[in-house]
């Protein structure tokens, strides 16, 4: 139990608080105000501290005591209503965590106000993100092939990507298109299906370059903040925008989105809603010498600003956390078969960054087929690579597809390979790759690709009934591997398998689970070997005897 | 696999000897006989007498890979250069054969592949020109130049190689249980598209011999030259000599990288095989095309039950995903 006296007793013994203000209980809370002093100081420092009636656990992450001393919120890591951020370990015993925690407010004293350390992280301005109208817009932006100039503006080309929840009120979500500047577009990042959906709706930026913040990382909170850092053009531009578009769409809320580098020339997007009939501009008549010239130019009223929220989701930021090698993400992807496998690589490989996939199966998704793929209900009877093609878009903005014919492996391949230029015109569309998966687990396929003369990877998976195994093959030797170990070495249990009701089409058991573990592991495998540029041997992945661990045998 | 490993291999070697496609040896023996009349008419008075050389001559030749070579060996004066006796020569095939084969120049042969014949079979011949090293001396010395067309391991191309195919072809005469061994490593490296040379096999596999004891059953034979060569392709120094060119170092054609390569590929390979003998099967294959003529072959001579190919519902290599 939080207790004053134990509190004033323990503190009291830290040998860097030099003196208590005061300790008093508010409703549950536990507020006080000490000062602190030690050597480096120059005097006496004042902060107040507040401890949740959480503590010594945390609460959404977040430590259940803090500290404050508004007059130090120019220094780093400092709220803007001067709260430090400090993230301490987690300890159950409340003295012990109670020293932890005074400890760590010197330890951000000595850093951050004796030492001034400036960390080489950007950290983005901090933003009170707020809704309008009860409801949320969010700006989802990545990076440009363009440099903006300081002064630059013009209009930005949004489409809605969705309206949900968060936070429990509605939110839509915009993608950010392109912008025009000068009538010319530039266009976003994004893959061509995000390019190509329809970009109907639009907002204003204007390029400021430099940060819409006080002490470079509170964002400006008044339009009247604005005065020297937006141009008079763009205010007579914004005000000509409203004046033209007043009458028939007044009340329409409208982004303007403000532009700044951050580091390595990189662009940040900050969104200010403003709605069409109020935007915070006035007319002021222009006086030259004291003398009013006729003119007119808009300036910034004194007004809240609502702040929309925006999201930096280039391609480094989205896979930020995590990726596959550059020699396989970098890399242009074929998936010959996408039912449980394929599925399952495809999803993994645009997941962790792959740009470039093709996929093809002549195949149709059934409704049983969801229960161990990626497939999912909601589409119902498809293709499986258009089914495919629309959740690894909805996962990356940044995957290229495009579907191949669907008979051309299954039926055609099989047709032209007889001949010299029936194999070269299949070796060059292979060889348009530079990574081959082969997942259709058609023997007859896997020998026409073994024997030609590729310069692309080839990799064959497959597994066995009840996912006992996983056989990857790399080429050129493939075909006899793999038919090797399914017909004479694996223990490929035959007499086992799932008969549908309703027609003689056995497949094999194994759930997602089963299957997912062998190919997650599998991807795992070769992306080591992409990566350390290993020999690519065939392998053999099973599940110990024993159960616990996955092997891979090498041949 | 209920065969023991020693069996397995001998049902191996017996799937992949060369009688089997009698018929096919037969056909390519016609034609280079054809061909050698053809150059011995052509460069009369120019050229000793050609010589059968590759892995049928060396009688390692296995049924699903095999080299019909035939050297020609010019004498000195013959020609300026050597590029001029290999250009010249292939002009000849060109213009004898380019109505009823592929004619097209190689390393440093000159490869002629006939068009398949009414059985579908196809001829493949390589001719390899060289030129005598030494004015007169060809038949004491047997040594040759020849011109390296395009890059062949280290040497560059448009360059010459010094060599002596006879001395080659001595070095492994009379070694059978060598020629066992070296076979099955060619049936390891057709069977699993190996890049690496038949005659670097050939040679690590003698230098095995010559080095270690090796005896006992075929797989304990095969087993202790693949040791060897897991040992010793990475050892620093490690030399293999053309035995027709002593300054021609076989090991000079794999770098470090390979070598390691070759290395883990042998110890795995005994690894997985003393884990479990069927994979024999998977580096080893039976030619397929043979087995029943084998277990024909062996029924004949033991009355034991014939073999029969086994189908099932679904077959049993079928494979999911």
């Amino acid at each position: 139990m939080l207790n004053i006296e134990n509190i004033k007793e323990l503190i009291s013994d830290i040998s860097f608080i030099s003196k208590i203000y005061s300790i008093e209980k508010k409703d549950s809370i536990i507020e006080g105000k000490i000062g602190i002093f030690f050597d480096g100081l120059d005097e006496v420092l004042d902060f107040s501290f507040e401890i949740y009636p959480q503590y010594p656990l945390k609460h959404h992450n977040s430590e259940s005591i803090r500290f404050s001393n508004k007059d130090l919120v120019e220094k780093n890591h400092i709220m803007e209503d001067g709260y430090i951020c400090i993230h301490n370990s987690h300890n159950l015993n409340f003295k012990q965590k109670l020293l932890i925690d005074f400890d760590s407010l010197k330890q951000w004293i000595e850093k951050y106000y004796i030492n001034k350390k400036k960390d080489s992280n950007y950290e983005h301005i901090v933003v009170e993100e707020s809704f309008i109208d009860d409801k949320y817009y969010s700006y989802i932006f990545t990076d440009i092939n363009y440099k903006f100039s300081k002064g630059d503006y013009g209009e930005v080309k949004l489409s809605s990507l969705s309206n949900t929840i968060f936070k429990e009120k509605a939110i839509q979500n915009f993608l950010v298109n392109g912008f025009i500047l000068n009538k010319a577009n530039i266009n976003c990042q994004w893959n061509s299906y995000y390019q190509n959906i329809n970009a109907d709706k639009r907002g204003l930026f204007y390029f400021s370059e430099e940060h819409p913040a006080k002490y470079n990382k509170f964002i400006l909170k008044n339009w009247k903040d604005f005065d020297g850092l937006i141009s008079k053009d763009f205010l007579n531009f914004l005000h000509k925008f409203e004046e033209k578009n007043l009458k028939k769409s007044k009340g329409t809320i409208l982004p303007l989105f403000f532009g700044y580098k951050t580091i390595n020339d990189k662009i940040h997007w900050q969104v200010a809603l403003i709605k069409l009939g109020e935007f915070p501009i006035i007319g002021e008549a222009e006086v030259l010498l004291g003398i009013k010239t006729g003119q007119w130019n808009s300036k910034l009223i004194d007004s809240d600003i609502q702040w929309a929220l925006t999201r930096d989701t280039s391609y480094k930021y989205f896979f930020g956390r995590g990726i596959l090698d550059q020699s396989i993400t970098e890399k242009k992807i074929l998936i010959i078969g996408v039912g449980a496998i394929g599925s399952m690589v495809a999803k993994t490989l645009t997941r962790s960054g792959c740009k470039y996939i093709d996929i093809v199966d002549y195949d149709i998704k059934e409704p049983e087929n969801v229960c161990r793929s990626e497939y999912m209900f909601q589409f119902g009877l498809t293709d499986k690579v258009t089914e495919l093609e629309q959740i690894l878009v909805s996962i990356s903005p940044f995957i290229e597809i495009t579907l191949l014919k669907d008979e051309f492996f299954e039926s055609i391949t099989k047709i032209i390979y007889k001949n010299d230029e029936g194999k070269e015109f299949l070796t060059s569309i292979l060889d348009d790759y530079d990574i081959v998966f082969d997942c259709s687990t058609d023997n007859d396929l896997m020998s026409i690709l073994n024997n030609l003369d590729l310069k692309c990877d080839l990799i064959n998976l497959s597994i066995t009934n009840h996912a006992q195994e996983l056989v990857c093959g790399f080429y050129p030797n493939i075909y006899h591997f793999v038919d090797t170990q399914f017909g004479s070495i694996l223990k490929n249990d035959l007499n086992d398998l799932y008969e549908p009701t309703g027609c003689w089409s056995p497949t094999f058991k194994a759930s997602y689970n089963d299957i997912n573990t062998l190919v997650q592991f599998s991807i795992k495998h070769i992306n080591n070997l992409y990566r350390e540029s290993k020999q690519k041997n065939n392998f053999i992945l099973k599940m110990s005897h024993d159960n616990l661990k996955l092997e891979i045998k090498e041949y | 696999m209920d065969l023991t490993k020693q069996e397995y291999l001998d049902k191996v070697l017996k799937t992949h000897k060369m009688s089997h496609i009698q018929d096919l040896v037969d056909k390519h023996k016609e034609k280079r006989n054809e061909i050698k009349e053809k150059i011995e008419v052509k460069y009369s008075g120019n050229i000793y007498s050609s010589m059968n050389s590759g892995s049928f001559a060396k009688h390692t030749a296995i049924n699903v890979k095999f080299d019909w070579d035939l050297v020609v060996p010019y004498k000195k004066d013959s020609f300026d250069t050597l590029e001029k006796m290999f250009n010249d020569i292939y002009d000849f095939l060109y213009e004898a054969y380019k109505n009823e084969a592929y004619v097209r120049k190689q390393k440093v042969s000159i490869g002629l592949e006939f068009y398949a014949d009414k059985d579908g079979d196809i001829i493949n011949i390589d001719v390899v020109p060289g030129r005598e090293l030494n004015k007169d001396q060809y038949n004491d010395d047997s040594k040759l130049n020849l011109y390296v067309n395009s890059q062949y391991g280290l040497i560059d191309e448009k360059s010459y190689l010094q060599t002596n195919i006879k001395a080659q072809i001595d070095h492994i005469n009379l070694k059978n249980n060598e020629r066992e061994i070296i076979r099955l490593l060619k049936i390891w490296k057709k069977h699993n598209n190996e890049s690496y040379k038949s005659f670097f096999l050939e040679l690590f596999t003698i230098k095995a011999f010559e080095k270690e004891t090796i005896e006992g059953n075929l797989w304990e034979k095969l087993k202790k030259v693949m040791e060897y060569i897991k040992d010793n392709v990475t050892k620093d120094g490690f030399a293999l000599n053309d035995p027709g060119n002593s300054s021609n170092n076989l090991m000079d054609i794999l770098d470090t990288y390979n070598r390691d390569n070759l290395s883990s590929k042998m110890k795995r390979m005994i690894d997985n095989i003393e884990d479990n003998g069927n994979n024999l099967e998977s580096y080893f294959p039976k030619n397929k095309n043979f087995e029943k003529d084998e277990n024909d072959a062996s029924n004949s001579g033991y009355g034991l039950k014939t073999a029969s190919i086994s189908t099932s519902i679904p077959p049993n290599n079928t494979r999911f995903g």
